[in-house]
């Protein structure tokens, strides 16, 4: 049934549960994912989504198997030469995993625009899109998605969220409920380290004028206050007080003042958290939400997170901190809660049809304001059209870059011209050994006319010209399984909202096994 | 390298086509690696992996499928890689690459051998074949989101024991038994007890109070009277664990609180130690539980996987009763002598640990953890995912077709971030470093000092911990250079076995005694100085002079981070260790909005970058250093290079 259903899946998921959790995993279940092209680096990349469990796929495509497809894909066999190329993939993909749906298109064979008019029609349906190619020794990839939100960017060095510098009355009453100086040494050594810092914090500030210790030279002296508080033996030695220990440590941590990132500061200033409508999508009324939290109910400051860190300290006190900390939590998300309720009455949406979505919609809020607030980040690319127009290509970004002529710059310019030799020649740079020669010289005249038609003041050096005739357009599936990884990757980060996207190309170098991103 | 690209240059495709390669390991960058090589030309290749296929594998290991539960990783691989690629000449081998069938020989057969490994004693004895029979190697691994590749040839560049590595955190016997302060402590523990009850009883592997606890310090006379009592008991009561248990009938409510001073667990023993007053002036004691008085609570239950919850008290014994249940009739199942073998990814051995490790946790008054969270510190798990492997064994066979090609000077190890850093790089790649000429493996005569105390060291210590364990050694035999070419361990069976419970110095050994151990299987021979020493710490046998590892790594504060253990499946050491929480001290936060870079800061070690970019300076690892001591029981680990 479902929970054997559930179990077996937790079982199979595990290693990757671990690094996304089951509110990630439940993303990557309810995703749907299109591949056009089933070519190497096309079905690595499924590869990579069907194993962790994508809810569905469906591949686009016209093409024939070739021997040559046979040769460098994995998901191509021999007895598939002939066959529409979108079906054989979508079929050995499908044996990877029972629990993904794969389906396909039998579609005409795209022209060669057809990336930069589906990269409109995307856009406008703001749905994103990410381009992968693998020539020769080099792998690009493009993501275009003209606004993704992250709910959880998790960064490496999340500041823990204790209040120390503002506590909340129930924050204040807890630590007034402790008297350092008149406790048993067993309790004295077993009472958490924000307890400790927070009560020499009271003493501070009666001393320096209700300032919190700002500078290093502060913050020392405010060790040294830690240190003395330290019970002393019958000798008058120190006693071997772990907790203060912890406390001398976290010093920097616990005094880091309250406030919010520029980050979601930049999104609370949005014009979308501004003009809520019908339309509006669930991240900008919760971000509208926990605006209205920071302004109306919070005193300028975010809803608590509600965590603390583990640390020395009995049971018994511990959870009992913990518990301020997770019910104010749960409080300030509450609030957030009826923001969220009113501002969809505003605009009309009590009761929509989708109930499920409205359910959804709740579960996320409760995530979003009791762990996540300062974590919302938003990635806006630029789209295509931009990238390619003369008006608004990024000339800053290329020239700055190619102030080393070496730069991955180099690569993503000669790709450019590569697309411009097909559109000329019909067939790309040096496929044909007789004409190598002819086509350097054509390559050349590419790059030039680019380089001059976007009024771009760099130079390519000859040898990369030469270099991409010798090696010809083939896809080494070695290079196309690494992008097919990073790809899916980045497909992953899209889909679960979590951990932030590159913005926007990314470029690799197979013969140096470098790689750079670039925004274009 | 440019004209590797297809077609590939004549001579180097014809190599590839030719060129015989090995494949150590056939899990999560084995499977992409077999594929990746087929795909690009590789015919000759030979796979060998002793693992069996887990569920776990299934999301990432893309050539097996359930149908393959169980069966040999290394011959379905094949079996799979061969149907879509008729052409493949593989050759699998269900087997450990440790085995002396896999002799210097078997090595120079290959003009590659690719690493593929989860643990490190394979990795060290694959890293001392391939030097002895001079055939590069290609390392690598995977920890969620991170991995790395290196080449490693004889001569060139650092093996993979250059560098030392901190040594696998072990925890001292009485932290175990009768003060653990940490929940990783009451996890050994558990997994002791699991022993003890079902499995291959252990002597160091004690799960009662320890009477002879130094920090314990009771006056003299008094310990010796105890120490007599414990052993007048001996004959008595003490019977084994397992026995006792047997007794009862794997009663659970016995194992818990019964009146029987070494055996019950979490009532009686919790008492005894209580009487060790000692311990607890500085500690909070422990509180003992009662059976009987355990209450059913409302338990609270969050959305999310069930495995995420915590329960309360009463849930972990009502858990703990289940699974002594159901194992205790696994056991009769399989009769007399039998023993269970701890598995995390077997449910009730699993429930065991997770019940009995929470009960302990809340009798030492820590916070109790949920079951997928000492999943991960029991069962040394390292997140892994199908992407990062796939981006490895991409990098793995572009340096491989470098090395075919002879541009040795042009590979590189590389490292891949989470995500791209400040620099915008994704991949960072490093010039290889020249050996360590002090390296104690692939220096032209490898040396080494040890520290120990001759006269209470058994020659079966100096052979199992110090040659095998420390020093990577399968078999090995050790003479004294005393002249006379004393032959104090013989590899042979049966020619020195009644050494082993003799100590060194009954051989004569003593301060500046030089010792020659020789594997014949590695071809490696190792000079032991031996340097007498009255006074080793705590619970240390030996020590290794010269070669501290650095202090113990900062780990990441990243998620991931958090679960990654320490640990060896093929060591006779516990198997699990902590990480140490962040000194913040030394973090100067700017803005918590920076994203910091993976490569920030930290770092003792040094590497240089080969970016022509920046052309800067050596860049410090922090992430690799986090994360370098990681041994997993996964089949994807990254590999402790630095």
């Amino acid at each position: 049934g479902m929970a054997a259903n559930k179990a077996a899946k937790e079982q199979k998921y595990d290693r990757q549960l671990r690094l996304w959790g089951d509110h990630g995993q439940e993303a990557l279940e309810n995703a749907h994912v299109c591949l056009v092209n089933a070519t190497a680096t096309g079905t690595e990349i499924l590869k990579n989504l069907v194993l962790p469990g994508i809810g569905a796929f469906t591949i686009v495509d016209g093409h024939k198997v070739s021997g040559e497809d046979v040769g460098n894909n994995f998901f191509l066999s021999t007895n598939s030469i002939g066959k529409n190329r979108a079906q054989a993939a979508t079929e050995l993909l499908q044996e990877l995993n029972s629990d993904v749906s794969g389906n396909f298109v039998e579609e005409v064979r795209a022209a060669g625009s057809t990336c930069l008019r589906l990269g409109a029609v995307l856009w406008n349906a703001e749905v994103p899109f990410l381009v992968c190619r693998t020539y020769g020794l080099v792998g690009c990839m493009r993501l275009v998605v003209r606004e993704h939100t992250v709910v959880e960017s998790h960064p490496d060095n999340a500041l823990e969220d204790l209040r120390l510098d503002q506590p909340f009355t129930e924050l204040k009453n807890h630590i007034d409920s402790y008297d350092l100086d008149s406790m048993e040494k067993k309790d004295h050594s077993h009472t958490p380290w924000i307890i400790i810092v927070a009560k020499f914090l009271e003493k501070w500030y009666s001393e320096h004028n209700f300032q919190m210790p700002k500078n290093y030279k502060e913050k020392e002296a405010f060790r040294e206050l830690l240190r003395q508080g330290i019970l002393k033996n019958e000798n008058g030695a120190p006693e071997d007080e772990e907790n203060f220990d912890e406390a001398i440590k976290n010093v920097n941590t616990a005094l880091n003042a309250t406030k919010i990132s520029s980050t979601v500061e930049d999104i609370f200033s949005c014009d979308l958290c501004d003009n809520i409508t019908a339309q509006t999508p669930a991240f900008w009324v919760m971000a509208r939400a926990v605006r209205d939290f920071v302004r109306d109910d919070g005193n300028g400051i975010l809803p608590v997170r509600g965590t603390i860190p583990d640390m020395i300290a009995d049971s018994e006190k511990f959870i009992k901190l913990q518990n301020v900390y997770r019910e104010k939590a749960l409080q300030d998300a509450s609030v957030v809660s009826k923001h969220v309720e009113s501002l969809l009455q505003s605009v009309g949406k009590v009761c929509p049809p989708g109930y499920l979505l409205i359910m959804k919609f709740f579960k996320c809020v409760f995530i979003i304001s009791g762990k996540n607030a300062a974590f919302l980040r938003v990635v806006r690319c630029r789209s295509l059209e931009e990238e390619y127009s003369i008006e608004s290509v990024n000339k800053d970004e290329i020239t700055s870059c190619m102030d080393n002529p070496d730069s991955e710059m180099v690569l993503y310019l000669m790709l450019r011209s590569i697309d411009r030799f097909y559109q000329q020649h019909s067939h790309y740079p040096g496929v044909y050994d007789y004409q190598v020669e002819e086509d350097i010289s054509r390559l050349k005249v590419c790059v030039n006319s680019l380089l001059q038609e976007y009024g771009l003041s760099v130079s390519v050096k000859d040898d990369y010209i030469h270099e991409f005739c010798r090696c010809g357009s083939a896809e080494p599936h070695t290079v196309a399984a690494f992008l097919g990884g990073c790809a899916a990757q980045e497909a992953i980060k899209i889909i679960t909202q979590q951990f932030v996207p590159f913005n926007n190309t990314f470029i690799y170098n197979a013969m140096t096994q470098t790689s750079a991103t670039f925004q274009l | 390298m440019v004209q590797l690209v297809g077609p590939l240059r004549k001579e180097l495709a014809d190599s590839v086509s030719s060129c015989r390669v090995l494949v150590v390991g056939a899990g999560g960058i084995g499977c992409e690696l077999l594929k990746n090589l087929v795909l690009t030309g590789f015919r000759n290749i030979e796979v060998i992996d002793l693992d069996t296929i887990d569920v776990s594998n299934l999301n990432r290991q893309f050539l097996f499928q359930k149908k393959h539960v169980g069966k040999s990783k290394a011959q379905v691989a094949k079996e799979s890689v061969v149907q879509f690629c008729p052409k493949a000449n593989i050759t699998a081998y269900h087997d450990s690459i440790m085995n002396p069938d896999y002799s210097v020989e078997f090595f120079r057969n290959f003009a590659l051998v690719m690493n593929a490994l989860d643990n490190r004693a394979a990795r060290n004895h694959v890293n001392r074949m391939c030097l002895a029979a001079d055939i590069p190697l290609i390392e690598s691994g995977t920890a969620g989101y991170l991995g790395q590749v290196t080449i490693i040839k004889k001569g060139l560049t650092e093996c993979y024991e250059c560098q030392p590595k901190p040594t696998q955190k072990t925890f001292p016997g009485c932290t175990i038994r009768n003060t653990p302060s940490e929940p990783i402590h009451c996890i050994v523990w558990a997994k002791y007890l699991f022993n003890q009850l079902f499995g291959e009883e252990d002597a160091d592997q004690e799960v009662s109070p320890d009477t002879a606890d130094p920090e314990a310090a009771w006056d003299p006379s008094e310990a010796a009277a105890r120490a007599t009592a414990s052993e007048q008991d001996g004959d008595i009561k003490r019977v084994s664990t397992k026995d006792w248990a047997r007794s009862t009938g794997y009663d659970p409510v016995k194992l818990f609180n019964k009146v029987h001073y070494t055996n019950s667990l979490f009532k009686d023993d919790i008492m005894y130690l209580l009487t060790m007053d000692k311990l607890w002036r500085k500690r909070k004691a422990p509180l003992p539980l009662e059976w009987s008085e355990l209450q059913k609570q409302e338990e609270m239950l969050g959305g999310g996987l069930k495995d995420q919850h915590v329960l309360g008290v009463y849930g972990y014994s009502q858990l703990f009763s289940e699974s002594v249940k159901t194992l205790s009739s696994q056991l009769a199942e399989r009769g007399a002598g039998a023993e269970l073998v701890w598995d995390k990814d077997d449910p009730p051995a699993m429930d065991f640990v997770t019940a009995a490790a929470n009960l302990r946790m809340h009798v030492f008054s820590m916070n109790m953890k949920s079951r997928f969270d000492i999943k991960s510190m029991a069962g040394n798990i390292i997140p892994a995912i199908a992407t990062t492997n796939a981006v490895i064994a991409g990098l793995i066979v572009l340096e491989a077709l470098k090395v075919l090609s002879g541009d040795l000077d042009q590979c590189c190890t590389i490292f891949l971030n989470k995500q791209p850093n400040p620099k915008k790089k994704l991949l960072v790649p490093c010039a290889l470093d020249p050996p360590n000429l002090n390296c104690y493996v692939c220096a032209s005569k490898p040396e080494v000092t040890v520290r120990l105390n001759v006269s209470s060291t058994m020659i079966q210590t100096l052979q199992d911990k110090i040659l095998k364990e420390r020093f990577g050694m399968v078999a090995p035999d050790v003479q004294i250079e005393d002249g006379k070419g004393t032959i104090l361990i013989s590899s042979e069976e049966g020619e020195t076995e009644g050494n082993n419970s003799k100590f060194l110095s009954d051989f004569g050994i003593r301060n500046g005694s030089r010792l020659q151990a020789d594997d014949f299987l590695q071809d490696y021979t190792l000079l032991v100085n031996v340097l007498h020493s009255d006074e080793l710490g705590k619970d240390m046998e030996f020590e290794v002079v010269g070669d501290a590892p650095d202090k113990a790594p900062t780990p990441s504060t990243q998620e991931e981070g958090k679960n990654i253990t320490n640990g060896n499946k093929d060591s006779a050491q516990p198997s699990t260790s902590s990480t140490v929480p962040t000194d913040q001290d030394d973090v100067l936060i700017v803005d918590s909005d920076e994203e910091p870079s993976s490569s920030s800061d930290c770092g003792a070690l040094k590497r240089k970058l080969l970016d022509a970019e920046t052309g800067e300076a050596p860049a410090k690892r922090q992430r690799l250093s986090q994360q370098q001591h990681a041994d997993n029981e996964d089949d994807d680990d990254l590999i402790a290079l630095d």
